[in-house]
């Protein structure tokens, strides 16, 4: 891939390297204006951040591009072909996957039910009575949590019972399950102590390594730099700018950020 | 730290069930236990396999329609309508026959007739956003209505003997009911804790936004749930008026009452996202019994009224305690043992 697709200013039109595209959405939640023709690229196989202050409209813009959402206008080109998401899963077919800022788990289920919820594998038993295969998910999602080097101390509790780094972990291999394209976080760090933090940083850029590109949304600018091709900015709503991370320093970023100037 | 899942050696934790649960289920079976051996002491014929097969045939509605109940609430739900539904299905069923409907016409239209109507509750919830206690109370009274204005306050009798049959036969000296009963329990349990189903139906109650960020079909899950709890009903029903071989339009009045004590006591919480049918079948049982033996006692029915009050009232309360609810007692909790760690 050659540097010139990671130009500080991306045209109106759609790159070729371009996974996705996303052009004048818009969303308002009554009168308040969350998103304002707010244009994007994500550039095949890289690590982009997107930060912003609080209510700037960073969880509104990844909810539109992951289903959670419907925007009130604008297009989105996933991979060369035009796409509306009206639901989750509409994203999640096309390789879409997302850990919200909400984590998304239900606290009653146990591990592997959190893990695979929604995709539950089933096996036949007598020939013709369809059960969970819970042992597969079991086993699964032993071996997915094993990847990530934070550990569980069991898979059978109910996911209430466990710290805010767990309930993380689970919420991220919750995605890879599904081999993603695309992998969307929301704030996946704000939980977590500093050791689990550089470990699912270190996975961000092991799932590089194998194709996968991610767009992060972090408060940690730290973090940021340490992973991030490139960062996007948000102020009220619209998006400042974009900009290569070996450009800038923090402080023309916490600049971008406070002034909403590039 | 957190410990690590452990790496090559077999996993010991696979396969192995959540040990709360099980404890808490152990607990509700040594009560239970403790009300049979009570009981037997008291009065020796109690323990008696007659007596045994009659608890269990008396059950066997209750039991029915406290499996759907318990899918209900462990999706966040509740229904009220139940005992009006029975009424309405029960007399709908033995009008037909009267009017000279074959049986199996009758009883298939008493079916469908019980889902379409669970699955009104399952769309008003859904599609009205009306809370299902609301919802469930509007159906309550109003399937009510629809019983009596359809029975005109008639009392029903005289049913086929094929029907009469699905009460009161027996197969191998063991009445029929409590076959219909175990085999309902089975496909429950599959559909609850063996199927993609049961796990949505969990999810759904114990967080509805999360169940929806991961694809499952909230609202139908939703309409389905009530939909089953329709089918309870009218086998319940079926069994119910084959029993006594009759009905009438304030048949299983106070019955949702009983059900839903059986559901709590069982450990299913009213919160949502947490039911066990093990709970809900030992909850149905222990009710039964508590029953019996107040009626051994010669006590008023509106005194068993009262009883069974109490005891929904109780095994809520049990279960906020346990699970952290109550605030005055988490304070006091908390000064407790901000006293106990003070230093000399
Ligand atoms: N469901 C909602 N209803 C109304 N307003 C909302 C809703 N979600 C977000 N907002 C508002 O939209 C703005 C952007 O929110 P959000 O996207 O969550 O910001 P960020 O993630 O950057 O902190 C904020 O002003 C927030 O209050
Ligand atoms: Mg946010």
């Amino acid at each position: 891939m050659g540097g010139h697709i990671l130009e500080q200013n991306l045209t109106r039109e759609a790159s070729d390297a371009a996974l996705l595209s996303a052009r004048g959405l818009n969303k308002y939640y009554g009168g308040l204006r969350a998103l304002r023709d707010v244009d994007l690229d994500i550039v095949r196989g890289e690590i982009i951040a997107l930060v912003g202050d609080n209510g700037a409209g960073k969880s509104t813009l990844i909810k539109t591009l992951s289903g959670a959402i419907v925007p009130d206008g604008g297009d989105i080109v996933f991979d060369g072909s035009s796409v509306s998401f009206h639901k989750p899963t509409d994203a999640q077919d096309v390789g879409i996957e997302t850990v919200h800022q909400s984590l998304g788990l239900v606290d009653e289920l146990d591990v592997p039910q959190n893990v695979f919820l929604g995709r539950e594998l089933t096996r036949k038993v007598l020939g013709a009575i369809t059960v969970l295969d819970k042992a597969t998910m079991r086993q699964r999602t032993h071996d997915l949590l094993q990847n990530f080097s934070i550990g569980l101390p069991t898979l059978n509790e109910p996911v209430r019972r466990l710290s805010g780094g767990q309930r993380q972990t689970i919420a991220i291999s919750r995605l890879l399950l599904a081999e993603p394209q695309l992998l969307i976080m929301d704030e996946p760090m704000a939980a977590l102590g500093v050791d689990e933090g550089s470990k699912v940083l270190a996975l961000v850029e092991r799932l590089r390594e194998q194709g996968i590109t991610t767009l992060i949304i972090s408060h940690n600018l730290e973090h940021v730099f340490s992973i991030a091709d490139r960062i996007a900015v948000m102020k009220n709503g619209a998006m400042i700018g974009v900009v290569k991370t070996s450009d800038v320093t923090r402080e023309d970023i916490v600049s971008m950020i406070t002034i909403g100037q590039a | 730290m957190i410990s690590t899942v452990k790496t090559g050696a077999p996993d010991k934790s696979i396969g192995q069930s959540d040990k709360k649960f099980r404890f808490d289920s152990l607990g509700l079976t040594l009560a239970f236990l403790a009300l049979i051996v009570m009981f037997s002491l008291i009065n020796p014929r109690f323990a008696s396999y007659g007596n045994l097969l009659n608890v269990l045939t008396q059950t066997s509605t209750y039991v029915i329609v406290a499996m759907g109940m318990t899918l209900v609430i462990t999706k966040g739900g509740i229904d009220l309508s139940v005992g009006s539904l029975m009424a309405l299905v029960t007399c709908v069923a033995f009008g037909l026959i009267e009017s000279g409907v074959h049986y199996v016409p009758a009883l298939i239209i008493m079916f469908l007739l019980a889902m379409t109507l669970g699955a009104l509750n399952g769309a008003i919830i859904t599609f009205l956003a009306v809370p299902a206690l609301i919802a469930t109370l509007g159906t309550m009274v109003a399937f009510r209505g629809v019983a009596l204005l359809h029975s005109a306050g008639k009392l029903y009798f005289g049913l086929p003997p094929e029907v009469v049959w699905l009460g009161q036969g027996a197969i191998l000296g063991v009445p029929v009911p409590i076959y219909i009963a175990a085999i309902f329990i089975l496909v429950t349990h599959w559909l609850f804790n063996l199927s993609r189903f049961g796990v949505h139906v969990r999810a759904v109650g114990g967080n509805r936004e999360a169940a929806r960020l991961a694809g499952i079909p909230v609202t139908r899950i939703e309409v389905a749930v009530y939909t089953y709890m329709g089918i309870a009903v009218a086998l319940g029903g079926l069994i119910w008026m084959a029993r006594i071989d009759g009905t009438q339009a304030t048949l299983g009045t106070a019955m949702e009452i009983h059900i839903i004590a059986a559901t709590i006591i069982g450990g299913t919480s009213l919160f949502g996202g947490r039911g066990s049918l093990y709970g809900t079948l030992i909850g149905a049982l222990l009710l039964t019994m508590l029953n019996n033996a107040l009626v051994i006692a010669g006590v008023e029915f509106f005194w068993q009224l009262v009883v069974v009050g109490v005891i929904v009232i109780a095994a809520v309360t049990i279960n906020n305690i346990r699970e952290n609810r109550i605030d005055w007692i988490n304070q006091l909790r908390g000064r407790r043992a901000a006293n106990r760690s003070k230093p000399g």
